[in-house]
């Protein structure tokens, strides 16, 4: 039976990062990292934009083969299309998933990590020792693996966690149901990212254009299907695109779910850890992941690997996981959490006259302070959002 | 305060009275995943890149139906 110090399971930003860090805080471990896909970064499941800060962390953007655009702009698009533009600057990043995603796993590989693809974890179960067995099948069949710590980052479905007896399960109010198509020959300005909101466009989510290059761009919405009218997500697109790109031609589809709901309760249990999606850790307001994800990983990387030289890899060792993401974004989620909900009470018509709102300061001075009191002084409605940042 | 999810013994216990299923049209579906954590059952499973819903423990709840992105769960007679 082949031995693990940590298995990390899922190739996404997530685990890639957990794998490298474990194997350069510990270079003596073995770490090793599963992707049931046949290769890492495919199929896409993400509207790749990222924030240039966060990102900035962990890699640089500048010439990266792995960037597909510079973004200096964001446009709100209210539900009755008048358009607000925000900031300046460097803003975001959209990526190439396809080519990110396999430079992380190809730096942890370089780093000495053991890189599997298309082998998956399909189950798991404690030893007599306190170690886990992990039942993996690859390309040569199945076979069991021993570890001290597995690492979950295994997206949405989260059966990594599941299996080590953690709640990973997600109310529907919180799953936020995407569709999204590359979309070629469409006009926009391809230095910015378009973000539009409508109960009849998205209802609980919004509908968004990343772009890609000049005339592409991920084109895509995420919905609420509680609040839905009965079509899903990709019917929802379908018909925001007919009204708004209607000239646009698809060169790929992909569909997803996206958690907006707080980080769940215990990300850790006895030579566990759970990171990224798999830990419901996107930012519920936003809908953003990547940089968490990374954020994650490196610290249950780290956490692993500090574990495994004290060699206790119990819960309450690994325990200070939690209480290290929960303090760097876990507890602000929470309050993320409350505005969305508080949002979601108002209507499309609070939406287009908070635009023009905004559309009468001018562009300059548009700093997120001033466009915030204005709001509130002209807004009322606003005030228990506000509230809500505070509580 | 009002547990979130059904407790899985009360999920067996209300799957004796069950009349309908959830059932996915392998020919739609883009093994997402985003239908497996809304399962209070536990009762679907991608394995192989293949959604499967198990028969003896999905409780007919229709929680997965609607977030479908492409529509492909539907409800069918037990």
């Amino acid at each position: 039976m082949p031995d693990s110090d940590v298995l990390v399971v899922g190739a996404g930003p997530a685990g890639s990062v957990a794998a490298w860090e474990a194997k350069r805080a510990a270079p003596e471990l073995d770490v090793v990292l599963l992707e049931r896909d046949h290769a890492v970064g495919v199929p896409v499941r993400c509207a790749e934009g990222v924030g240039d800060a966060g990102l900035r962390e962990f890699v640089d953007p500048d010439g990266a083969p792995w960037v597909a655009r510079r973004i200096t702009r964001i446009i709100f698009v209210a539900p009755d299309d008048t358009e607000t533009r925000v900031a300046d600057g460097t803003v975001a990043w959209i990526l190439d998933r396809t080519r990110f995603d396999p430079f992380l796993a190809e730096r942890a590989r370089a780093a000495g990590v053991e890189v599997r693809v298309a082998t998956e974890a399909a189950g798991m179960e404690r030893d007599s020792d306190g170690r886990w067995r992990v039942r993996v099948r690859g390309p040569e069949g199945e076979e069991l693996w021993r570890a001290r710590v597995v690492i979950g980052a295994d997206g949405v479905e989260a059966m990594v966690g599941r299996w080590a007896g953690l709640d990973t399960r997600v109310p529907a109010r919180d799953m936020e149901s995407c569709a999204q198509y590359v979309l070629q020959h469409v006009d926009f300005d391809p230095d910015a990212i378009y973000l539009q909101f409508g109960d009849r466009i998205a209802p609980g989510g919004y509908a968004w254009l990343f772009p890609k290059g000049v005339g592409i761009a991920n084109v895509g919405l995420g919905i609420v299907a509680l609040r839905a009218d009965g079509r899903n997500a990709r019917e929802y697109l379908d018909a925001w695109i007919a009204r708004r790109y209607p000239g646009g031609t698809s060169v790929g589809s992909t569909v997803g779910g996206v958690i907006v709901n707080p980080t769940i309760k215990q990300t850790y249990c006895d030579g566990v850890l759970l990171a990224g999606d798999a830990a419901h850790m996107v930012n519920p307001l936003s809908g953003a992941g990547i940089v968490n994800a990374m954020k994650a990983g490196r610290l249950a990387g780290r956490t692993a690997a500090a574990a495994l030289r004290e060699q206790d890899t119990s819960a309450q060792r690994l325990s200070s996981y939690h209480r290290a993401w929960m303090e760097l974004l876990g507890e602000e989620h929470r309050t993320h959490y409350r505005i969305k909900q508080a949002l979601d009470d108002l209507d499309d018509a609070f939406f287009n006259g908070l635009a023009r709102t905004v559309n009468g300061i001018p562009e300059g001075k548009r700093s997120l302070g001033r466009v915030f009191m204005h709001a509130l002084v002209k807004h009322p409605q606003l005030i228990p959002v506000a509230a809500r940042c505070f509580v | 305060m009002t547990p979130l999810f059904a407790p899985a013994k009360v999920a067996r216990m209300a799957h004796s009275r069950v009349t309908e299923l959830a059932s996915v049209d392998l020919a739609v579906c883009d093994r997402c995943g985003l239908c497996l954590p809304l399962c209070p059952p536990e009762a679907i499973h991608l394995a192989f890149d293949r959604l499967l819903v198990d028969r003896d423990t999905c409780t007919g709840c229709r929680k997965c139906i609607a977030p479908c992105p492409v529509g492909a769960l539907a409800m069918v007679p037990a």
